[in-house]
Parts: C-alpha cells; structure tokens; sequence
C-alpha cells in the first residue's frame, strides 16, 4: 500500500520541492533534494494514512461483496433464501455492456434523471423559502405547520392513487410523487436550520445597522445552510424511493418501471441490471448534492 | 479613521431612574431597580457586580434590545429605541458571522450603510491593521484564536464610528495571558478614537485598570451600591497592578462585591459560617476535629 503512494507523491512533490529549494545556497541543493522527497512522501503518507487506509478497506469490501455474490449464484446455494435464480454478477455485468448499448435502457435512466430534476427542484425551490419564512414568522408557522405534520407522515406511495386522479397526465403524477418525497424532508431539516440560528448574531447584525432584509439574508439564510443541506440530501433519498415506487405502479419509461418489467418479462439479469442502476444515480445524485454544499458553503469545509 | 479623530467629542449616556422586571405568573420580577448611571463623552466607564445583579440587563438596555419598565435611557440626549449602529457591541461569545471572512465581517456595518465595495474594504483594511489582523483578513473566524476573534470583534463594531461602545464581560472566555493583552489593545483603541466605552465585567482588576470609573452594584434587584471614580494616570502599566494605589481600590471594590456576593448566596449566616470553616486540621481529619 505504501508503494504506489510514495511513488505519486515523488511525481507531485518535484514541483514543490524546486519551489522550496531555490531560495536557499546553491551548494545545499543537492545534498538536500534526494533526501526531501523520501521525508515529504513518508509525511504525506503519514498525514493521509487513514484516507488511504480507507479507501483501500472500501474497495476490497466491495470485491468481497462481489465475490461472496459470485459463489452464492454459482452454486445456486438454497438456504432460506434461494439463488436459483438470481443472475451472477457476470451475467449482469454481460447484460449491461448490452443494455450500454441500447437506446431504450437510456431512455429509461434518462426519464428517471429527468422526473427527479424536476421533482426535486420544485421541492428545494418551495420547501427552502417556505422552511426560512416560517421560522421567522410565527403566524405563518402557526397556520401551515399543522397542515404540514398531518401530510408529512403520508408515505409518497400512498399518493399514487390521489395523483393519478389529481393530475392530467401519468408523467406530471409521477414528478409529484417525486416532489412530495423531497419536499418534506427539505422543509423540515431548513425550519430545524432557522430555529438553530445563534439569537446573539442577529443581535450582532443589529447592532450593526441591519435591517429585517439583511438579517434574513446575511444572518438566517447561511444559519441555516447547513441544516438546508442536509434536508436536500435526505430529500434526494426520498426522492428516489418515492419515484421508483411510482415507476413500478403507474409509469410506462423510468428505471424503476424497467426493473419491474424485467420481473414481468422473466429477465432476471435485468432486474439487477436496474437495481444497481438505481443505486448508482442515487449515490451519483448524492454527491452531487454534497459538492453543491461544500461550493456554496466555503467556510466549512477544511 | 481621520473623520472618527476630529468630530466633536459625542457619546454621552444617561440612564436615569431605570427599573426593569420580567413578567411571571407569580408576578413582575424585578432585575434592576432604581438605577442611575451616566458615562461622559470618551469616558471609559465599567459595572462589576456580583453574577445574576443585572449588569448585562443594563447594558442590553443602552443597547436597545431590552426595553426599560420605568425611566429612561438616553444617548447625547435621544431617547434610546432598538438597537443601531450608533451603538457598537461586543459580546463575550465573540459572536462574529462564520460564513463571513475577517474582512466581511468588519465591512458588515459599512455594507449596511451602503458605502460602496472598494473604500469599504479600505476602511476594513485600516481598522485591522489597527488590530494587528492585516495577514488574517481572508481567513474565516473559526480558524482564529479566541483574542483574534474579539479583536475581529471590537473593531467590528468600532468600524461603523459609533458613538460608545459596549462590551459585555468580552475577555470572559480569554486566559489570562491573552486578556491582559487585549486590555491593553482596547485602551489603545479607546485613546485613539475617544469613544465612549460602557464596559461590564466581573473582574475587579479588569474594572479598575482599564476604567475612568467604576460603578458597583447590588446583588439582584441590582441597582448602583457605588461609584468609585479611579484616579490612576495614564497610561497606565501593568506594573501599576501592584501599586499601593491600585491595590487600595481593589480591596474596597472587593469588600464591596463580597458583601453583594454573599447577600445574594442568602444572607450573612454564610458568612459566619465561612469564618467558622477556617479550621486547621494539623494532620488530623476533619471527622476528628468535629
């Protein structure tokens, strides 16, 4: 493991090093550069030991998952569970170097990335001003709260049914499933955000001149930030289970519907193929979500 | 900082007949009664006072964040009416904006007023200098120590030009080494800018080496049990700590603050008790002795 790591850090340490080294007698030079990058590299490894030791734990996880996969559909084990027909990660792998390939399957990534980029963003859009005004207006807390906690409970499954006699056409129930999945989450993690806020800052901002407008602004919103996050992460979860579940039922294109047909359809391959399909754009969504946060908020990251 | 030296000296306090309770269901309680206090143009004036006497309540009451329940508080004769940038604050918790830069953090007052972006930073700038912060205007405040962050802080709130500052016990949460440092960059700053300074604490050393006068008050409701005007010229020296002078003071301030001390932990059967306890125990134990 030390190996590779000591051998990138020569590569990026070389500049570094010239850098640091011109300033200094010319005849120190090269007594001191051989022996730097041996000390540099040994402290960079030291410094991130525990990333690496990680990422490496990480990734033999992963194979032994795979492997452990592997075994339990080779030799179709039966034991409560039964793998006689679960796919092999080869063929699932061989099923989606076909499906790559097939417009149809990229279509259907593509309808679910879609009902999620909208679904989610109409929930950000109206879940984050309505979580910042109700903490800071308690009549309009008080008037949309409790409306709030009795719908906030309903599973986003549950509103199948209710949307599709709601709204005109499959795809606009669809994206509001997906939308009320976000939605709640997002309004609930930005008013715990505002209700955090440190009462001594905005005094501060007070005291300093600031008005209604730019406490809001300058005091409550970047309060909250980090709570906002927070609820968008969660939000993009429930998302993504809410739309899935709506694919299965009522949908026609969309990841979750082809994993679905593939159960109708007997292509056992394929319902893998859509499962790990979904927990890649979750996770992809996720951090997406999370570069998002550390961009808009530079003073928390290290 | 040229504009703040040559005005005409502005700043002048006056709490007068003040009184303030908090409803509960037993009734109104009273937290200060019956107080009067007054800090003159570039006056440096501090309350000490026994903890729960009600000083902060005071000084949020200048503020403008408490409203008085009688009498009155006025600033170079304005009725005081919510808080302004008129007022500087500082408080013990630091309290600067995190997702603020050093710098944005000082220029926060300046944008209110909407001067424009560049001589903002200008004035930001100077103000740091003053402050010995130039090299850490880009950091954000949670990488800084606690006597930066109040530095940020006192010259925050000193950027907008107020008319007085008010610190609310601001070295509380310092060690010693640093808040000795910064009573002395608070009185440079205060001689500089001939600001009048409100300044509570409950560090009797602090009170007397920093103020022009020091006003004592009772244990809860607090009210003002003296004023003890500090004749100690300046400037003055951390040498002087030891002065007969200085230590003259102290010691009537102390018995001062002991009395409310003890008056507020219940009375003066404490304080027989506390002359009771000075046992010498000789090697024996305690069990024996009694």
């Amino acid at each position: 493991m030390s190996g590779p790591a000591v051998l990138r850090q020569r590569e990026d340490a070389t500049p570094v090093m010239v850098a640091a080294v011109i300033p200094e007698p010319a005849a120190a030079t090269p007594v001191a550069a051989p022996r730097s990058f041996g000390t540099l590299a040994r402290r960079w490894y030291r410094l991130n030991k525990d990333r690496l030791q990680a990422t490496l734990i990480g990734a033999l996880s992963l194979l032994a998952f795979l492997l452990v996969w592997h075994l339990l559909t080779k030799y179709r084990v039966t034991f409560f569970v039964r793998f006689t027909n679960v796919p092999s990660p080869l063929a699932v792998y061989e099923i989606f170097s076909r499906a790559s390939h097939d417009p149809k399957f990229g279509m259907h990534i593509l309808l679910s990335c879609r009902r999620i980029f909208i679904g989610f963003t109409l929930a950000a859009l109206v879940g984050v001003p309505l979580g910042l005004v109700m903490g800071r207006f308690k009549l309009i807390h008080r008037i949309v709260f409790p409306v709030a906690e009795v719908l906030r409970p309903i599973p986003a499954i549950a509103w199948v049914p209710m949307a599709i006699m709601l709204w005109p056409t499959n795809e606009q129930s669809i994206v509001f499933i997906t939308f009320l999945g976000a939605f709640f989450p997002v309004l609930v993690n930005t008013l715990h955000g505002m209700s955090l806020v440190d009462p001594v800052l905005v005094r501060a901002a007070q005291c300093l001149g600031a008005r209604e407008r730019s406490i809001f602004r300058d005091v409550y919103f970047p309060g909250s930030l980090p709570h906002i996050f927070t609820g968008l992460t969660v939000g993009m979860g429930v998302a993504w289970v809410s739309l899935i579940a709506a694919e299965m039922i009522s949908g026609q294109y969309g990841i979750g519907y082809f994993t679905w047909e593939a159960y109708s359809l007997v292509q056992y391959a394929d319902i893998a193929l859509g499962m790990i399909a979904i927990g890649v754009l979750g996770l992809g969504s996720s951090l997406l979500i999370r570069a998002g946060g550390s961009l808009v908020m530079p003073w928390r990251s290290k | 900082m040229s504009q703040l030296d040559t005005r005409a000296p502005k700043g002048h306090i006056e709490v007068s007949d003040f009184a303030l309770s908090y409803e509960t269901l037993e009734g109104p309680v009273e937290a200060v009664s019956n107080t009067h206090i007054h800090v003159r143009p570039g006056e440096f004036v501090s309350i000490v006072g026994p903890s729960g006497c009600g000083k902060s309540t005071l000084l949020n009451a200048v503020a403008g964040f408490l409203k008085p329940t009688t009498g009155s508080v006025t600033v170079d004769g304005e009725e005081v009416n919510g808080p302004s940038a008129d007022r500087g604050m500082v408080f013990q918790q630091y309290s600067l904006f995190p997702w603020k830069t050093v710098r944005e953090n000082v220029e926060f007052g300046l944008k209110m007023r909407g001067m424009p972006r560049s001589q903002r930073e200008r004035a930001a700038r100077t103000l740091l200098g003053l402050a010995g912060l130039e090299a850490f205007e880009k950091h954000y405040p949670e990488r800084l120590s606690g006597g930066m962050k109040q530095r940020v802080g006192i010259v925050r709130a000193l950027a907008t030009g107020p008319k007085v500052l008010l610190l609310d016990e601001p070295f509380g949460a310092l060690d010693a080494q640093t808040r000795v440092i910064m009573q002395q960059i608070l009185t440079n700053l205060w001689q500089r800018l001939k600001i009048s300074v409100l300044f509570v604490t409950h560090d009797i050393d602090e009170a007397i080496f920093l103020s022009d006068r020091v006003y004592c008050m009772t244990a809860r409701p607090g009210s003002i049990k003296a004023e003890i005007p500090i004749p100690l010229e300046r400037p003055r020296q951390q040498s002087m700590m030891m002065s007969s002078e200085f230590l003259a003071l102290r010691r009537g301030l102390m018995s001062l603050i002991r009395e409310e001390s003890l008056k507020a932990m219940g009375g003066e059967i404490n304080e027989l008790a506390m002359q009771g306890l000075s046992i010498d125990l000789h090697g024996h134990s305690l069990a024996e002795i009694l």
